[in-house]
């Protein structure tokens, strides 16, 4: 009997180890046909390439894709671009300095997202107190930036405003953003207040960003240390609470992908507030080769790929598709939105975050 | 035949598993991080990173990663500092915050009780210094040029005490009332760790401790603590430590990912937070009923260097406790040569002549008394320096200067009669003005062999009366001398042993944060 058994396995463990070699070269094999891209991109999209869901549906277009995240801004200026495939920036302006950076035309706009703050419900009802904040169909909207604005420039803090036992803390009040030299969801918030400031008008030459610079300077430089990408203040709104920054300037799709999260990090404290106007952000991929280019193609046109982008928050032309989103997971949040205006030109915006970056050096 | 089989079965097996080899990352960390220690065996199953740590100060560290010091990750507190100090260098790639602990104010609970300060949720930073000026409050701190905890203590209660409620700028550190809150730091030191255990052996003479809040509640476990600790979140707010990790060797990117995502699971977070106190970065992990949670209220960091530097400065000359240092130096015929040109450029580096980041913050500082005691068989004449102005080229620094060229090697080594000589030199100025910090440091490259023996020293030590213990010797190894013995020196006086066989610039650089 004996005599039989060793044999027999070994025949069993040429077998296996056949077996194995096959699926191995298999494997290979079907890895040859996927192409690896390599880009940079804005930190608040990260989730959505990790995505299981969204490798497996690159995977089935033969895209595998490697990402390294960075403020949306310093893509251009701080990384050696030709050393990746594309560029995955958060922001047309974002965009524009890295096509001049590249002298690359193409691009293709992706998904884009609506700018909102994230705050709670203490400090909505003391806005809402103030006339600054508005609750309309369940959604809180800023109804008066040019106050909540005027407030902030005129240095007031929390303890200043009219019933405020929610949040009687002597912190100034100021939108907490990532750093506007890195970072396009704070380029975003400038352009927004240059907007206001410049009485509800787009700055459109530098004659009218003189006499709002210094209130817009002000905006930044108060708050002082800054993070260079959109994540790290949203992950400390999750984390640290009201008492880090009560208001917090984030793209809508950060705080939707978090609802829709299994173990979600908000509660029942925290709310969303729309300003009015607010700003959209344009999410611009910009490829620097063919690699690149198959990838933007596949996400811009792929209809699995960009449900997948509105389970992540983003919003894309397949309106309907968001508004089932919205629905189904019972979200407060607006499925359009009207009062919306565009960033000023990508030179006087430019214009702008250089004066600052300049006072941040004279300092 | 069976056999043979199991055995290439087996092989196949073990050499399967030799194949996921751990890689190995060095990481430049702050000493703080030493509690993570019993947690790198976890990180390591679990991503195949194994991390071998390499401690520093803050400074010190700021200044490794920019001069290029090769690393693959650092790992401080925090990463404010290191991002404004490297300006335009970009030397970290990609950091990720891993926990997280707020720098607050341990006070004893009887303290806290008789001063109406438990749970007082209007408590702020203007009444803890109003009792530290009144002398009630003594508490220990960590020096802010050396360790991150005080550091980020000195940045936290400059930018409350500044009276303005933004970011602190080159003006705001005028305006400060900074003076009467550090009258009542009692105890200072280059880490805080060492700290901590300062502040067990002296706790009879002090009432408060500075520190990361996680390092507080660990001490409240402690048993050797008498009087628990109550700690205070002033309504101002307080600064929080985020321990970013940061990635510094792009080509260790892959292992960087695989470590941050194990950092930040779930898993990994509840361990740090039960095992390390410190508070976790994910929403997913609760905090435990440990923890203190009212409404954490964040100062804002500066973003201003040059407030930063004004910020140690003023700490350093104007409102600490101004300090009287005893340098008891070896110049026994053994010295001759390099180590005496070495022990003089030391010396020299803290009048101002290093420029580099960690040397320009530990000079020589404005009111601080120095007094030089070389010896070898004989104990020479002492030399006292009184330092009114600390620029470089002032004449008080070139006063210093001009004495530390003078020094001639020659004779035997005779350490312990000079070292009780700086006692009774330093008693009796103790008796003159005890409001200053007094501290000795010892340096020698070889064993006693002359004069008074290490046990008469210690008898001496010993019989001091309770009003004249305290003040701790720093020893410095150097040349032959006696790892064991000059260990056992600092310790019976409460001081710390350094290493200066590598660097000895080094050495009396790290030994500044407890002068």
């Amino acid at each position: 009997m004996k005599k039989l058994i060793a044999p027999l396995l070994s025949l069993l463990l040429v077998l296996g180890l056949g077996a194995g070699i096959y699926v191995s070269v298999n494997e290979q094999l079907g890895k040859e046909r996927i192409v690896t891209v390599r880009g940079l991109i804005g930190s608040e999209k990260e989730d959505f390439f990790r995505d299981p869901r969204v490798v497996e549906a690159l995977a089935k277009k033969g895209l595998a894709v490697e990402v390294e995240k960075a403020g949306s801004r310093q893509i251009a200026t701080q990384f050696k671009l030709k050393d990746y495939d594309f560029a995955f920036p958060s922001g047309a302006p974002a965009a524009e300095k890295v096509k001049r950076e590249t002298k690359v035309n193409k691009a293709y706009e992706v998904f884009f997202t609506p700018m909102a703050v994230a705050s709670w419900k203490t400090i909505a009802t003391i806005l809402e107190s103030n006339g600054i904040v508005k609750q309309r169909d369940n959604v809180y909207y800023i109804i008066d930036m040019t106050r909540l604005l005027q407030s902030i420039v005129a240095e007031k803090r929390w303890s200043d405003l009219a019933k405020n036992e929610g949040y009687n803390v002597k912190k100034s009040l100021l939108m907490g953003t990532t750093d506007v030299r890195q970072s396009n969801s704070a380029a975003m918030y400038l352009s927004l207040a240059s907007y206001i400031l410049n009485n509800n008008n787009i700055v459109d030459s530098a004659a009218q960003i003189g006499p709002i610079i210094q209130p817009l300077e002000s905006l930044f430089l108060r708050q002082g240390f800054m993070e260079n990408s959109s994540a790290g203040p949203f992950n400390d709104y999750l984390v640290m609470g009201p008492g880090k920054a009560p208001l917090v300037m984030i793209y809508e799709a950060q705080y939707l992908q978090e609802a829709v999260r299994a173990s979600s990090g908000l509660n029942d404290a925290m709310v969303l507030l729309y300003p009015e106007p607010t700003i959209f952000t344009k999410h611009i991929l910009i490829p620097f080769n063919d690699k690149g280019d198959r990838l933007a193609a596949t996400l811009a046109d792929d209809s699995d790929l960009q449900k997948l982008a509105i389970e992540h928050g983003f919003r894309n032309r397949d309106a309907a598709g968001f508004r089932n989103f919205v629905k189904s997971h019972n979200l407060a949040v607006p499925d359009t939105l009207v009062n919306v205006v565009e960033p000023p030109t990508f030179e006087i915006l430019e214009q702008m975050i250089v004066m600052i970056e300049q006072r941040y050096k004279g300092n | 035949m069976l056999k043979s089989i199991l055995f290439v079965i087996a092989a196949v097996f073990i050499s399967g598993c030799v194949e996921k080899n751990t890689e190995t990352l060095t990481v430049l960390a702050g000493s703080e991080l030493k509690d993570i220690e019993p947690l790198l065996g976890d990180i390591e199953r679990q991503t195949g990173v194994k991390l071998l740590m390499n401690y520093s100060g803050t400074l010190e560290g700021a200044e490794k990663l920019i001069a290029g010091v090769p690393t693959d990750l650092a790992w401080f507190s925090h990463g404010k500092y290191i991002a404004l100090v490297q300006g335009d260098k970009n030397r970290i790639l990609a950091q990720e915050k891993i926990m997280l602990s707020p720098v607050v104010l341990g006070v004893k609970g009887s303290a806290a009780k008789a001063w109406g300060w438990t749970d007082n949720p209007n408590l702020t930073w203007r009444d803890i210094a109003a009792k530290a000026a009144s002398g009630e409050l003594r508490y220990a701190m960590a020096d802010p040029t050396s360790s991150n905890s005080g550091f980020t203590a000195l940045v936290g209660v400059a930018t409350a005490l500044s009276g303005s409620s933004d970011a602190l700028s080159v003006k705001d550190v005028d305006q400060a009332q900074l003076g009467g809150f550090f009258k009542g730091q009692q105890l200072s030191a280059g880490s805080s760790g060492w700290l901590v255990d300062a502040y067990v052996n002296e706790q009879a003479r002090l009432n408060g401790i500075i520190n990361y809040e996680s390092v507080l509640m660990a001490l409240n476990r402690d048993k050797r603590v008498e009087d628990s600790l109550m700690l205070i979140y002033p309504q101002e707010g307080i600064i929080t430590a985020d321990y970013p990790l940061m990635l510094i060797n792009g080509q260790k990117r892959e292992a960087y990912n695989k470590l941050v995502a194990y950092l930040i699971s779930p898993e990994f977070q509840q361990k740090m937070m039960e095992q390390t106190l410190r508070r976790p970065v994910i929403p997913q992990v609760k905090l435990s009923a440990e923890f203190a949670s009212p409404l954490l209220v964040e100062l804002a960091f500066p973003n201003d260097l040059s407030a930063i530097d004004k910020l140690l400065f003023a700490y350093q000359d104007k409102h600490r406790r101004s300090s009287h240092a005893f340098f008891v130096l070896d110049v026994s015929g053994s010295m001759a040569g390099a180590r005496m040109q070495s022990l003089q450029i030391a010396l020299k580096n803290l009048t101002g002549q290093d420029q580099s980041l960690s040397g320009r913050f530990s000079r020589f500082r404005n009111r601080e008394t120095l007094t030089f005691i070389p010896f070898d068989n004989q104990v020479y004449p002492a030399q006292t320096f009184t330092i009114n102005d600390p620029g470089s080229q002032s004449a008080d620094m070139q006063a210093v200067r001009h004495y530390i060229d003078s020094l001639q090697p020659r004779g035997q080594t005779g350490i312990y009669q000079a070292l009780q000589v700086a006692y009774r030199m330093a008693l009796e100025a103790r008796h003159k003005e005890p409001d200053r910090f007094y501290s000795i440091m010892l340096m020698s490259d070889g064993e006693n062999n002359s004069g008074l023996s290490e046990d008469g020293f210690a008898q001496y030590i010993a019989a001091l009366p309770p009003q004249d213990q305290g003040i701790k010797t720093f020893t410095i190894l150097f040349g032959e001398a006696s790892q064991a013995g000059m260990k056992q020196l600092a310790e019976i006086t409460g001081g710390q042993l350094f290493d200066g066989r590598e660097s000895l610039s080094k050495a009396f650089k790290t030994i500044r944060g407890y002068q």
